[in-house]
């Protein structure tokens, strides 16, 4: 065989990288220890997503342990593919490539050891557990816990020893751009790590997620990337056994990668409360990466020209032309959503989900599948089971594909849900079955993952290279020959022999410069605003508040709720005024997330009852049926009504939500104005000035009170109504049985742990004025919450559907069919009942103003004999209405029903609107 | 910021391009890893082979 080595041996003289000689050694053992490591975790990671998958089609699924809950599982899910999947392959990659690319050994195979135990025995295995328990961060791609983190930096220090230093040392005068990305990579993660990690726990709010917006790309830009980069520039020559097309735009790309990559972060916080400059620059920085992936990626693609029949045949080398496909597809689509016309429509949707996916399958999955296969070939004792590998390819190939299309369809089914007014539930009503086509394509994926393990362990022993019998194409040859004597006249000056330093500044010197400009000037801007900005009375979160800020991280409550309300016209007009800086200044650390599966949270102070909440945590679908939250038992002793100290101290956490800003009057002014959110560009509002000033913040569809709110009357037509009815019933099954009850008796679930009961809607008569305004302020005091955000039509048609309810009026217990005289009740009244519901029974009595939920107004609500009779028996509890049996005589109760049944006289009814 | 970015970007971009396009020993020099790269991989190869 005619090997390129040979016909260059003449050549050497002009590189201090002498080819001849003893080869370096390469650590083979501890290769293998990292594969397997690789793939072990990686399966169970995978398995770790499918059922956090699965628990969005059926969230009681292992739902009643903490250590089961979907948000510890989802930690572990992506930190397990981020260090045990990948962090291990690419340490694999390392083991066999650095040798080659330095001409010397890895520093040393104790070492090495140590940074195998360090890394899986002192990060993956501790972390999952740790996590499992409920140790971690709420910070996305950093939810180890800190004490894990420290070890996540020791492993780096140690592969800068292990690594870096053979690159260092050997002074090369060419290195290849594989060694430039695995440099840079290992540097820059070292530098950023601690920075995405730590550092948001020391500066709060806005400011801290700057630094978490860094970190959230860097975690893929600096870590991922870099390293499968690295894999595919190496792996495709090696197969083709040509050179790649130009190393000159391979270097291009090189440095707009490593100087674009890390000023990206800023964009998972477009049109947050980070100053608009940062937001701006990181969209542009975005755009310029799609450019250099562009340039990457065709570098890469034209080094297979003339190979494609190998690509196909070789399945390795078919593994990293996918994985070199989906890196520019990911990356363009990154590169436009961050752009603001789009990121406003799909951000914190599913979108955004199939996106990392396809970047972390996809992309980085398939090159390190491809970098495994490829040196398995290669490493003394293993080959593969081809026939095993070549199905493990179609087999993740087709579940992703399928996995990514669902989910990005997903994106756009609940961007569109969210721009509408639709109720929050209706969007992951939506959505529903694409989750479970979602569950089902990560299944493909697993079967994948396990045979590319089986293909490893199944593989001939002996069997000779193939693809090294391959030889160096003559042009190729002569092409290096024809540079020679130039390089050796180069190798003569010293410059070249510091390309490697270069690098190790190329490293710091973009780290610094990502952490100026999107992580301390914004910082500082953030940090004068709050300044300005902040009440002087604003008060910290209390001790009991504290805690349920920790265990609400702890869940993972922050992957699911944002609390953070953007700038934009569909947020504010469904959450409240946009998140201002100072609302978040002792926020340790920031949990202004980056998914929305359930609503914001950051106005829930006084948006929802105690007994709701506590209901609503104890089990989600009590409350709302088509919920896919998980429960919470363990924040309970049995029921709902039980909560722990850890369950009040949620409860309290979710209550100070919004606290300092509804207290502070900050949005008195603002809340006033009437401007109609559809009509407004709120793009650019998160200027601070912006912000700050008046029609820019509508109201909220969640707001408070409004006595403006429509009474809407039932169509008088008799066909019409019943159409209407008809709808009604579908929206009531659909949002109301969880309290009311299936028949709208007030028995559904969870009014088992709801004080005061939901309301009997068969025990009364309510006037459309009742019911719409009820409809659309809920009833303070109670678990009614408001329902503005539905459409006109929808509520007239709940109207028109609870008007069909009540049921024909019997007596049954009162004590004698005589009809006692109204006057007496009246009086009785006057005397007994008007201090809460007033002279005439308009449930503005002197006390009412002080009473949630309000006295009833008797002119809009007329119970039936046997509910009027019932409350005066027994008071309502969880009401300030007591019971009056001991105080009056059965004659005087009677009397007293009687007469507030008298006082029903709504306003207009059935005349149509 | 913007321009910051915008300036820097542009910058390092057109020296490279500068250095390719007006000396071409900076071309050898930064073409010639790729064929070292190989060279390299392909003694590997030999070594396993002789194995």
């Amino acid at each position: 065989m005619t090997t390129f080595a040979q016909n260059l041996s003449g050549q050497d003289a002009r590189s201090n990288n002498p080819s001849s000689g003893a080869l370096p050694s390469i650590e083979y053992d501890l290769i293998r220890a990292h594969v397997f490591a690789s793939l072990a975790t990686l399966v169970i990671s995978v398995l770790f997503g499918i059922l956090v998958a699965t628990k969005f089609s059926f969230p009681e699924f292992l739902g009643g342990h903490g250590w089961l809950t979907w948000g510890r599982l989802r930690y572990n899910h992506t930190q397990g593919i981020f260090f045990g999947w990948l962090g291990n392959a690419f340490l694999a990659f390392f083991y066999y490539v650095v040798p080659r690319l330095a001409n010397r050994p890895v520093l040393s195979r104790k070492l090495g050891w140590f940074l195998f135990v360090v890394w899986n025995f002192a990060v993956v295995l501790p972390g999952w557990v740790l996590v499992c328990a409920g140790f971690s961060q709420p910070l996305e791609w950093a939810e180890f816990p800190l004490i894990v983190d420290f070890f996540v930096v020791l492993a780096f220090v140690l592969m800068v020893f292990e690594f870096v230093l053979p690159f260092l040392k050997a002074r090369l005068s060419d290195l290849y751009v594989s060694g430039w990305y695995i440099i840079g990579g290992i540097i820059f993660t070292m530098l950023a790590y601690p920075v995405g990690n730590l550092v948001p726990e020391l500066v709060p709010g806005a400011r801290g997620a700057a630094f978490s917006g860094l970190w959230i790309h860097d975690a893929v830009g600096l870590f991922v990337t870099p390293f499968a980069v690295a894999i595919a520039y190496y792996v495709i020559p090696a197969t083709t056994r040509r050179p790649i097309f130009s190393h000159f735009l391979s270097m291009v790309g090189f440095w707009l990668l490593f100087f674009t990559y890390p000023l990206n972060g800023t964009h998972h916080y477009v049109y947050s409360a980070i100053p608009m400059s940062a937001q701006k620059g990181a969209i542009v920085a975005s755009a310029y990466l799609g450019m250099a992936v562009i340039l990457v990626v065709t570098n890469q693609l034209l080094s297979l020209r003339g190979s494609s029949g190998l690509a196909s045949r070789d399945v390795p080398l078919r593994f990293i032309w996918f994985g070199v496909i989906s890196y520019l597809v990911v990356s363009l689509q990154g590169s436009v959503q961050a752009l603001m016309p789009v990121n406003r429509f799909i951000h914190f949707t599913d979108w955004v989900i199939g996106h990392s996916h396809l970047a972390m399958i996809g992309f980085a999955s398939f090159i390190a599948l491809g970098g495994i296969a490829h040196m398995w070939q290669r490493i003394p004792g293993t080959r593969y089971n081809e026939r095993a590998m070549n199905w493990s390819f179609w087999l993740i190939a087709i579940g992703l594909t399928l996995m990514v299309t669902d989910l990005t369809i997903a994106g756009l089914v609940e961007a569109q849900a969210w721009q509408s007014s639709a109720p929050w539930i209706d969007s992951v009503r939506s959505i529903g079955s694409y989750w479970l086509v979602r569950t089902l394509s990560g299944l493909p994926i697993l079967a994948g993952f396990i045979l590319f393990w089986t293909s490893l362990i199944t593989g001939p022993r002996s069997e000779t290279i193939t693809s090294a019998t391959r030889p160096v194409a003559a042009e190729d040859v002569a092409a290096f020959e024809g540079v020679s004597p130039a390089l050796a006249k180069l190798s003569l000056s010293a410059w070249p022999g510091y390309a490697h330093v270069v690098a190790f500044g190329a490293g710091v010197g973009f780290f610094a410069l990502s952490f100026l400009v999107l992580a301390i000037i914004p910082g500082k801007e953030l940090e004068d605003e709050i300044k300005q900005a902040a009440p002087v009375t604003m008060a910290t979160l209390t001790a009991s508040e504290q805690r349920g800020r920790v265990i609400y991280g702890r869940e993972g409550c922050a992957y699911c709720h944002t609390e953070q309300v953007r700038s934009l016209a569909a947020d504010v007009r469904r959450f409240g005024a946009p998140t201002e800086p100072w609302e978040t200044k002792y926020d340790y650390p920031q949990l202004w997330g980056t998914r929305r599966i359930g609503p914001d949270l950051s106005r829930e102070f006084n948006l929802h009852s105690r007994d709701w909440q506590l209901t609503h945590l104890y089990n989600p679908r009590l409350v709302a049926r088509d919920s896919v939250m998980p429960p919470y038992p363990w924040l309970f002793s049995g029921n709902a009504n039980q909560p722990t100290q850890e369950g009040l101290d949620v409860l309290a956490y979710l209550e100070s939500l919004g606290r300092a800003r509804q207290l502070s009057g900050f949005d008195r002014q603002t809340l006033t104005a009437s401007v109609m959110p559809e009509t407004m560009d709120m793009a650019m509002a998160s200027e601070p000035s912006a912000r700050a000033t008046p029609p820019s913040v509508p109201i909220a569809m969640t707001g408070g009170y409004s006595r403006s709110s429509p009474v809407l009357h039932p169509a008088s037509d008799p066909g019409d109504l019943q159409e209407e009815v008809s709808r009604g019933e579908a929206l009531f099954v659909a949002n109301c049985i969880s309290c009311h009850g299936s028949a709208g008796r007030g028995d559904g679930q969870a009014s088992a742990s709801l004080l005061p009961k939901p309301a009997n809607l068969t025990a009364a008569r309510f006037s459309d004025e009742r019911l719409s305004s009820v409809l659309w302020n809920g009833v303070a005091g109670s678990a009614m919450p408001r329902w503005r955000q539905l459409p006109t039509e929808d509520l007239r048609a709940l109207v028109a559907y609870v008007d069909s309810l009540h049921s024909a009026e019997t007596v049954t217990t009162a004590p004698d069919d005589k009809t006692p005289p109204v006057d007496d009740g009246k009086s009785l009244f006057a005397a007994n009942c008007a201090s809460c519901h007033g002279d005439a029974g308009g449930g503005n009595g002197p006390e009412a103003a002080a009473l949630a939920p309000a006295p009833t107004n008797f002119h809009l609500k007329m119970p039936t004999q046997e509910r009027a009779w019932g409350v005066l028996e027994n008071g309502v509890p969880g009401t300030a209405m007591p019971p009056w049996r001991n105080q009056l005589s059965a004659d005087q109760r009677h009397a007293l029903v009687e007469f507030v049944r008298s006082l029903y006289n709504p306003p207009q009814e059935n005349v149509g609107q | 910021m913007i321009n910051l970015i915008v300036i820097v970007i542009s910058a390092i971009m057109l020296a490279l391009l500068l250095a390719w396009w007006r000396w071409p020993t900076f071309r050898v020099w930064i073409e010639a890893p790729k064929y070292s790269m190989l060279r390299q991989e392909c003694r590997f190869d030999d070594q396993d082979t002789e194995r």
